[in-house]
């Protein structure tokens, strides 16, 4: 017999499906009303597709209001929102619940869709129907990624709505379903505790605006292609695709601040798959904007333009397919799975690149040529030069991150570099040379023809002084590799040259500056990130005085310190010391207080709080905490703690191990080292209430704790009248140590040592790793600078084309 | 020759100079066998930790070595020094990449990738005690 459900809302469900395949549907009929509407220029053709992507806004709002609607009432009737939510989860994690998944993902992105499509309808004027096409074409498959239907065994979309227990394969014939009223029994599985995090709130909308600003300059080049109006689009697609240029890169640093300051690996980037496959669109997109610049300003460089555009949407496509196909599993931690879509978002992408490639054979010879060749001291030139720059370093780290592709596709088995780190700056760091010097000097070239030396001569100061600098501080961060002091030259020469460029070319008329003071802010990043690296020290490393090179070379990569609770011990310029655990939640926080050494004693001067989160769903998860200050950071990470706190409450000894030592031998105990450091015929026998008959014996122990002291141990052996023996042991309350002197072997001289240690010395300790970032705040800086730079150039761009 | 075929010959040659340089940078998944006869190349290596043998981390020693057994795909077991710290929830791993190179009898791992069970999985449903009542 069915069983009648009690307390299921799944009305929300059946309403959310029909605007699922609405949204659907109006997209489809909006793309081919605006084919249409452009083919016949019949304006009522285009009503109905203006009116069709309304019909599609409505839908894609409906549905994301229905699935906030489910997941603030908690409806774990929902298979998506049991997954993502829990009904103790703090409501402030709402939007991060949202984009959590895929479904939610493709929703964010169809939305920024939807809004730029809106703006479009009413700016696009007479690229309204063919800009339109393209979009709302775009709209139909993403709208079928939620679809969630199947056609034969292929299943198209994740649906949001699937019912839990009725339509979810995994969870069919559960035994708790037998319960009519099992929603009282339920509760999600909740956030991944990873997610919930301020900067999960914020990062994912920025960088699928980022996504989604790419098919603006995308649409109006197939649409030129396909109108044959090869010049006309260069006006209304550049301020799109520089918008772009910022939202994007805005959304790429945002990722790398979260990894600096949530993740552990240290730094800003790490060149991983994922981190990557959002780059290499962003590169091409830089450089496919500036290249729209040139053709508008001087007509050449038309088909570079058409194919840097076209790719950077593409390569969206190519990296959502990357992180959402699981074909990266085994190489970046944070690659996602696969929901069984990797095959619809290749025939996505296979459809838009052949579409793409297919119109540019066309009319290729239809395209117009420039007639003479740019002439070298131009700008245009350089610029030209530049956007190649950001070409083929897009392609660099396009080609190596898509390894695990290339093994799918040729059968190969190669594994990404061992060093990916070194790998990819072995070519990037090139690259962003000459592209630096190339952006310190373009500017001061006027478009067309210069005269070489009244330019050079206008650069010549800019170019002194950035050597001169580079040199000064070259030595002050005893920068020994010459790349790293080509691009501190390189990056110092940029922002230089662009601030001369306002000062003098200028004179300071700020409408007119933004993109001299992006190019600075640029400069300032690059800077920042080479100083922040290159001289990023690791004050953490080989502090304990325990000598671990005797275990070979390979063990000389010593970062981590050890640090018992209470113990201080220096670290760079400061004593270090940890102060103990709380526990709040599912946060375990390790308190480290940084301190000073002055005549009164050790001053603090900052605490941190490095922490490891409990997460059952990821493994646990470690946090660093970072101090900031104006010129440097030090940032603290815990890479390994005992989560269970050793207890403390024991009295007494117990008994380690014996040892028989020889002179100058060692033996280990728990928190010290041990150098049997020479025997001699005892003194002191008064104290010990020795007669003239008795022999004492002491043995002299050097030891050495972890907090690079060292003390001296004296057990000593006592032959009673000839006959009996009596060990007196000597002790270290400190290290809760104690050493017995039992027995000595008369021939070589080994004497037998019991090690006993303090039942309540087993104290705390975390394994800590620390470093120093210096400067890293002018990349920061110049990330905004970029940022504020490009949209303020944007702005100028959209206000003196509308006066 | 005009500029602009010199900047294409350029980019193309700098093109196949990064294929080439990224594919010989690439290294190779192998299993021990193949690691252990070339102890001068760094290798990928994939396997499950032997939860039969101890795995060993003594900090206050050396907080960057903690050493363990792991066996290949093939099933060969070899003893590991991670010169690292201990990774957190190593015991939960079910699979581990490991890169690094043979020496003598171990294998030294400077970097590991761990893949744990719950990471990926989906999960079932559970019961659980019944909601705060509204």
């Amino acid at each position: 017999m069915e069983i009648q459900y009690l307390n299921e809302h799944l009305w929300v469900g059946q309403v959310g499906n029909v605007f699922v395949i609405l949204s659907l549907m109006a997209a489809l009929v909006a793309t081919i009303s605006f084919f249409i509407a452009q083919s016949t220029k019949d304006v009522s053709w285009e009503n109905i597709g203006v009116q069709s992507f309304r019909v599609h806004t409505l839908a894609v709002f409906t549905v994301i209001g229905l699935l906030f609607f489910m997941l603030a009432n908690h409806y774990f009737e929902y298979h998506w929102v049991w997954y993502h939510t829990s009904s103790t989860m703090p409501i402030r994690y709402l939007l991060s619940a949202f984009w959590e998944g895929q479904e939610g993902s493709f929703l964010l992105w169809t939305f920024w869709h939807v809004v730029i499509g809106n703006v479009l309808i009413y700016t696009a004027k007479n690229w309204r129907p063919s800009v339109m096409t393209v979009l709302s074409s775009v709209q139909f498959f993403l709208a079928s990624m939620i679809l969630g239907i199947y056609i034969i065994d292929f299943k198209i979309g994740s649906n949001p709505f699937t019912q839990l227990l009725r339509e979810h394969p995994d969870f069919a014939n559960l035994p708790m379903f037998a319960n009519a009223n099992y929603l009282e029994t339920i509760d999600g599985r909740g956030l991944n505790p990873l997610l919930q995090n301020y900067w999960m709130t914020i990062h994912p909308p920025i960088t699928f605006l980022g996504y989604a600003l790419t098919v603006v300059p995308f649409a109006y080049a197939i649409a030129a292609l396909w109108r044959k109006d090869y010049r006309g689009w260069f006006k209304p697609a550049l301020p799109w695709a520089y918008f772009g240029v910022a939202i994007f890169g805005g959304g790429i640093i945002m990722g790398g601040a979260w990894a600096y300051e949530a993740l552990s690996f240290g730094g800003f980037w790490a060149w991983d798959p994922v981190e990557n496959a959002s780059l290499v669109p962003w590169l091409t997109l830089v450089g496919g904007a500036h290249l729209i610049m040139i053709s508008k300003n001087k007509g050449s460089s038309l088909l570079a333009a058409f194919a840097l555009i076209i790719l950077s949407f593409i390569l969206v496509l190519y990296s959502t397919f990357l992180t959402r196909s699981g074909v990266l599993g085994e190489t970046s931690v944070h690659a996602f799975t696969d929901l069984g879509m990797s095959g619809q978002l290749l025939i996505y992408l296979l459809f838009y690149l052949v579409l793409a490639i297919a119109l540019v054979v066309w009319r290729y010879k239809d395209l117009p040529k420039s007639k003479q060749e740019d002439h070298l001291w131009s700008r245009e030139f350089w610029m030209f030069v530049g956007s190649l720059i950001f070409m083929i370093s897009s392609f660099q780290i396009a080609f190596t991150t898509s390894i695990p592709v290339i093994n799918k596709v040729f059968g190969t088995n190669m594994a990404p570099p061992t060093d990916p780190i070194a790998h990819y700056n072995s070519w990037q760091l090139p690259f962003a040379v000459l592209l630096l010097i190339v952006m310190g000097f373009t500017l001061f070239l006027k478009y067309k023809k210069n005269e070489f030396a009244p330019f050079f001569k206008k650069i010549f100061i800019e170019l002194a002084s950035s050597l001169l600098l580079t040199g000064v501080v070259g030595v002050l961060l005893k920068l020994q590799n010459p790349f790293y002091l080509l691009m501190l030259f390189a990056s110092t020469f940029t922002v230089l040259g662009n601030l001369s460029y306002i000062n003098s070319v200028l004179k300071g008329k700020i409408k007119k500056a933004g993109a001299a003071v992006a190019h600075v802010g640029f400069g300032m990043l690059m800077l920042g990130a080479l100083v922040s690296m290159s001289s990023s020290d690791t004050i953490s490393s080989n502090t304990s005085g325990v000598d671990v090179s005797q275990l070979g070379d390979d063990f000389s990569n010593n970062e981590n310190i050890l640090l018992l609770e209470g113990d201080t011990l220096p670290m760079g310029g400061y004593y270090v010391t940890y102060q103990g655990r709380e526990k709040e939640g599912i946060y375990v926080r390790f308190k480290v207080d940084y301190l000073k050494k002055t005549e009164n004693g050790y001053q603090p001067q900052f605490g941190l709080k490095p922490f490891v989160q409990l997460n059952d769903r990821m493994g646990n998860v470690p946090e660093p905490d970072t101090k900031h200050f104006l010129t440097r950071d030090i940032y603290t990470h815990v890479t390994y703690a005992t989560l269970d706190p050793p207890k403390t409450q024991d009295e007494g000894f117990k008994e380690l191990k014996v040892e028989t030592l020889a002179v100058g031998d060692t033996a280990y105990a728990t928190n010290a080292i041990m150098v049997l450091d020479n025997i001699f015929r005892g003194t002191g026998g008064k104290e010990l209430g020795l007669s003239e008959s008795d022999i004492a014996i002491t043995a002299r122990i050097k030891v050495f704790d972890f907090n690079t002291k060292t003390h001296f141990l004296q057990p000593t052996f006592v032959l009673k009248d000839s006959s009996y023996i009596v060990p007196v042991p000597a002790e270290n309350e400190s290290l809760g140590l104690r050493v017995s002197f039992e027995r000595i072997n008369t021939e070589n001289g080994k004497i037998d040592l019991k090690i006993e240690e303090s039942k309540a010395a087993k104290r705390d300790f975390v394994i800590m790793k620390a470093v120093i970032y210096p400067y890293i705040n002018l990349l920061w800086l110049g990330a905004i600078l970029t940022v504020i730079g490009i949209l303020f150039s944007v702005y100028t761009r959209i206000k003196t084309s509308k006066a | 020759m005009k500029k602009s075929h010199i900047i294409l010959i350029v980019l193309i040659a700098v093109a196949i100079g990064a294929i080439v340089g990224s594919i010989s940078d690439s290294s190779t998944y192998a299993d021990f066998d193949k690691a252990f006869s070339n102890p001068e190349r760094e290798y990928h290596v994939v396997g499950q930790l032997n939860r039969d043998k101890p795995t060993v981390y003594e900090p206050e020693k050396n907080a960057d070595l903690f050493t363990f057994y792991m066996l290949d795909n093939n099933g060969v077991e070899k003893e590991v020094f991670l010169t690292k710290a201990k990774p957190q929830d190593f015991e939960r791993s079910e699979q581990i990449v490991l890169i690094g190179k043979a020496k003598d009898d171990v294998f030294v791992a400077r970097e590991i990738l761990m893949k744990c069970p719950s990471k990926y999985e989906d999960g079932t449903p559970e019961e659980t005690p019944a909601k705060a009542s509204i």
